[in-house]
């Protein structure tokens, strides 16, 4: 009885955060092998059936890729060109400049953790440069941010995690609010929304950079329904999110390197907050045109990951 | 129980919790039976070796770290099974093990419960029928187990 009564503390302690975090910090690195254990197989499989398998196949890959990258290269072409538009309209304007973003690309690791856990495991860990708070997201859309790193490995929290809070902006009408997790894959839950706020099934939602942890503009997700009751202060909208949270392979870290770096670019983006969302109808064309260079560096970053398999 | 006694339940406590974290294809994932319970009700019941509520607690613990949860979930679950395993221990030890079956069955949908409770609490989205699939694989999986770790340790008892 004493034991359940001490699972039942810490449960609790462990829900309402932080008391247990360092414990269970270092009892992490304790299952860390653990997890190696269980890669090892895997990523040797992976590695041998890279090394069998048959030239022409291979040859094949690579053209199709480099094809890929081409197309890529084309379109960051372009992408560069609006780039260069936007800072000049930006400073004529003179508003902060965005900051550059770098970015990690992690394989996810062979292990199946608990389907209500909302986490998920990538093979990069802290000799990689990852810190916990990173933004991850995928080639569609944001995915999460790193909650525990480990030595090789770390773990990712989901957006549709509860505990999950993003500040988030709804494309047309630039309305601003934040998005939690609903405790399923297919559902976010944004709350707080004025009763008049012009928000449609199919709106876009993109994170608002506010808070500085998620550089402003990544696709978060699209608005499913919308709720508004009568007698309640708020309307509720639910929005699926874009990202394929279960499903993919490869999913990129974000590294705010500028932010960690000197005080003066924390300061940007802070700066960065009130400006930028005062034009509401200026936003939507900047925001679309920055959430299309994390799936251009996508195709950028990919290849070396994949030289280092075979 | 000695020293070398305890090896054995211990790497097949260690095999249970990997299995519980393999990847799976997704088809079969919903199927995937409480790995380390099953071991733990076996040794609890034909050893005792993995007695004692402490010994649950801790593998709860570990099982908590390695797949995600949070702490305690799955130490909870396992201190109850073990508890009610101790206090039914002589009477389900005469079992053949297809009746044992029903009453792992039984003990299984129990913990599926008290997991159920934490994650309604919790709020962390409801889980729809497949839910109660991993106790039906356990139940039927529980002879065959059975048969292998009782083949296991003979064949320790053998060498020793």
């Amino acid at each position: 009885m004493f034991y359940s009564l001490l699972a039942i503390s810490l449960m609790a302690l462990d829900y309402r955060g932080q008391y247990v975090e360092r414990f269970r910090t270092v009892a992490s690195h304790l299952v860390e092998p653990i997890f190696w254990a269980i890669e090892l197989p895997f990523s040797s499989a992976e590695r041998i059936a890279g090394s069998w398998r048959d030239r022409a196949e291979t040859r094949n890959r690579i053209a199709e890729l480099e094809l890929e990258i081409a197309k890529a290269r084309a379109h960051l072409g372009r992408l560069a060109d609006l780039e260069s538009e936007n800072a000049q309209l930006r400073t004529l304007l003179d508003t902060a400049r965005r900051t550059d973003q770098e970015f990690i690309a992690a394989e996810l690791a062979s292990i199946d953790l608990d389907p209500f856990a909302h986490r998920i495991l990538v093979r990069r860990g802290r000799g990689d440069g990852i810190r916990p708070g990173m933004p991850v997201i995928d080639s569609r859309g944001v995915l999460g941010q790193v909650d525990r790193v480990l030595v090789g490995m770390s773990q990712v929290i989901l957006i549709s995690d509860p505990d999950h809070a993003l500040p988030v902006q709804i494309l047309p009408s630039g309305e601003r609010t934040i998005a939690y997790g609903s405790g399923s894959l297919d559902r976010l839950r944004l709350t707080d929304l004025p009763m008049n706020a012009q928000v449609d099934p199919g709106d876009m939602v993109v994170t608002s950079g506010i808070g500085g942890r998620f550089p402003p503009g990544l696709p978060v997700a699209r608005i499913g329904s919308v709720q508004r009751q009568p007698g309640q202060a708020f309307a509720t909208a639910f929005a699926a999110p874009l990202s394929a949270m279960d499903r993919n392979r490869l999913v990129l870290i974000i590294k705010i390197a500028a932010q960690t770096g000197q005080d003066a670019s924390s300061e940007q983006a802070s700066e960065q907050a009130t400006p930028e969302s005062d034009p509401a109808t200026g936003q939507p064309m900047e925001d679309e045109a920055a959430t299309r260079p994390p799936e251009g560096g996508d195709a950028g970053v990919a290849p070396p990951v994949e030289d280092e398999n075979p | 129980m000695n020293r070398p006694g305890m090896l054995i339940p211990a790497l097949t406590t260690l095999a249970a919790i990997l299995l519980t974290v393999m990847p799976m294809p997704d088809a079969l994932a919903a199927w995937r039976p409480h790995w380390v319970a099953l071991v733990m009700i076996y040794w609890h019941l034909e050893t005792g070796n993995l007695r004692s509520l402490g010994t649950a607690f801790a593998i709860g613990i570990a099982l908590d770290l390695t797949t995600g949860t949070l702490l305690g979930q799955n130490a909870l679950g396992l201190v109850i099974i073990n508890f009610l395993v101790g206090r039914f221990r002589n009477r389900l030890r005469f079992f053949p093990p297809w009746q044992q079956a029903l009453a792992v069955g039984a003990l299984l949908i129990n913990e599926r419960v008290v997991q159920l409770w934490i994650i309604g609490l919790l709020e962390r989205g409801w889980p729809d029928w497949s839910w109660w699939l991993p106790p039906v694989t356990g139940m039927l999986l529980w002879p065959w187990l059975f048969l292998l770790l009782d083949a296991l340790r003979s064949q320790r008892r053998l060498v020793r």
